[in-house]
């Protein structure tokens, strides 16, 4: 019925920027993610909400195959991009996590300066062909991610100095400079305070109408702000799928009710 | 439905609930007395009648307090959200009930007050009847959680809406029969208009009554046929 509902709406919308089909992982004897296909809209935030051990976070890091440097974990199903199996063979893993980017639940710039940072991505991908260029990128980067003008005179200090919201978005520029299609975010302000919180929210608005987003969150709240799309998890089955706006006014499933609602379930 | 982890959520929406039914249970209760006040022309009914509309307002002021106070601290969704976006409309409309009834208990003093009093139409009483009938039976859909039931309310009104018709016809009649009643008669008239309009807030309150539980819009399906709508009869 979930897939119904997702082929569906893929009649009448665009064509997904990413596509992932009956997606299973184990961790040893540990199934951990059963059976999921999602698809994610080039223009569009999607929520991943459920309890702890869910699956949601595993899921995730399927779509760049970060997934890979974990010794027993087994993925089978497919993930697209742009029609593209990305656990082909042929993939170069390097490649696909520059066009499906990450900003993980607590801040890590490299112990590197503002710059270098944001720089790092476009040198080692050869995005720029000299240091103007190189500038230009960081710059843009910066402004896309709403740090610009607070960084702009200390581009030389370290990262690690900003505080927890700078780092963050720091962070996202780090994803940004390498041009991605899609960026990944694991609870991206979960050490953030309310302040910092908005910040990233804010940004996360304007990037969604670049790129497609996930964001793994705990925050119901966030979800409900930040999302159009959210699907919820339960002991690794995607429960539901759908509009954020419907699914946190009547959700279908009394199992995603009594969870965003707080109930014994 | 299960119970909120925090039991302290699943108090306040108690709160909200208990608020809500009280109101419903006294506008019945101010309905019955102004039309026993209309009735009997008793004017120390109709100034308690009136004076009992106060009670409503402030639990109508207590029910917004309330639900403010959830939305800041619970940040209610889905099922909540509606329980207590739908308590605060229901307010509204339970309070304007108050209003009606205030208005009838208000009209019968001016009848018992004036000269040529005549008596009350019956086809009021059975307007009142049905419209009291509609108000408990609303509530008790909404302590129940019974959406169905809430349809049958809602379609209810119809023959609400059909008695006012009647009633204002008959008035009207009376009106050209004996001109010099034209006074006490328009102010039947209004007390007609008054019940009518208790009937549709009891519908409204279904609606949201099923919107709360089910999450879905109650579309009105039927056609009003309310001939004399058209006409400046409200006040």
């Amino acid at each position: 019925m979930l897939n119904a509902a997702i082929e569906s709406e893929n009649e009448a919308l665009s064509p997904p920027k990413m596509t992932i089909r009956d997606v299973h992982v184990h961790y040893g004897d540990i199934h951990a993610v059963k059976g999921v296909t999602l698809d994610l809209r080039p223009d569009q935030v999607t929520a991943l909400i459920g309890p702890s051990g869910c699956g949601k976070s595993t899921l995730l890091r399927c779509m760049n195959r970060m997934n890979d440097t974990i010794a027993d974990c087994r993925v089978e199903g497919q993930v697209f991009l742009d029609g593209q199996d990305i656990y082909d063979s042929q993939i170069d893993v390097v490649q696909l996590r520059a066009r499906v980017g990450m900003v993980f639940q607590k801040p890590n710039p490299f112990p590197k300066s503002i710059y270098d940072n944001v720089a790092y991505g476009p040198r080692i991908h050869g995005l720029a062909t000299d240091r103007d260029a190189l500038d230009e990128i960081v710059e843009a980067s910066l402004e896309k991610a709403g740090l610009w003008q607070e960084v702009k005179d200390r581009l030389d200090q370290v990262g690690t100095a900003l505080s927890g919201g700078q780092q963050q978005r720091l962070c996202i520029a780090r994803a940004i400079a390498v041009n991605p299609e899609v960026i990944l975010m694991d609870e991206p302000c979960s050490s953030l305070d309310p302040i910092a919180t908005a910040k990233v929210e804010a940004l996360i608005d304007e990037l969604s109408a670049r790129y497609a987003i996930v964001i793994v969150t705990h925050s119901m709240q966030q979800a409900a702000r930040v999302s159009q799309k959210t699907v919820f998890f339960h002991l690794g089955e995607m429960i539901e799928y759908g509009d954020t706006t419907q699914m946190f006014t009547a959700p279908r499933e009394d199992r995603t009710r009594d969870y965003i609602t707080g109930r014994i379930g | 439905m299960s119970q909120h982890i925090l039991r302290t959520y699943d108090d306040e929406l108690m709160e909200v609930r208990s608020v809500v039914v009280r109101m419903g249970g006294l506008a019945a209760e101010q309905l019955a007395e102004a039309m026993q006040a209309l009735k009997e022309l008793d004017t120390d009914l109709a100034e308690k009648t009136r004076q009992g509309d106060k009670q409503l307002d402030a639990l109508e002021a207590l029910a917004e307090t309330t639900v403010i106070g959830v939305f800041a601290r619970r940040a209610p969704v889905a099922d909540d959200l509606r329980e207590v976006v739908s308590a605060l409309k229901m307010t509204t409309m339970i309070e304007r009930m108050g209003d009606y009834a205030k208005n009838i208990a208000r009209r019968s003093m001016s009848i018992a007050e004036g000269q040529g009093v005549i008596l009350m139409p019956h086809l009021l009483e059975d307007m009142a009847a049905e419209a009291h009938e509609m108000i408990h039976e609303v509530m008790d859909c909404y302590v129940k959680r019974a959406a169905d039931d809430a349809i049958a309310v809602w379609e209810r009104d119809e023959q609400l809406d059909n008695m006012y018709n009647a009633a204002y016809r008959q008035i009207l009649a009376r009106m050209m029969e004996a001109p010099e009643q034209i006074a006490v008669l328009s102010h039947y008239l209004m007390i007609a208009k008054n019940l009518e309009r208790i009937g549709d807030q009891a519908t409204n309150v279904a609606e949201q009554v099923y919107y709360a539980i089910t999450g879905d819009i109650l579309e009105e399906a039927r056609q009003k046929r309310d001939g004399a709508a058209s006409e400046s009869v409200g006040e």
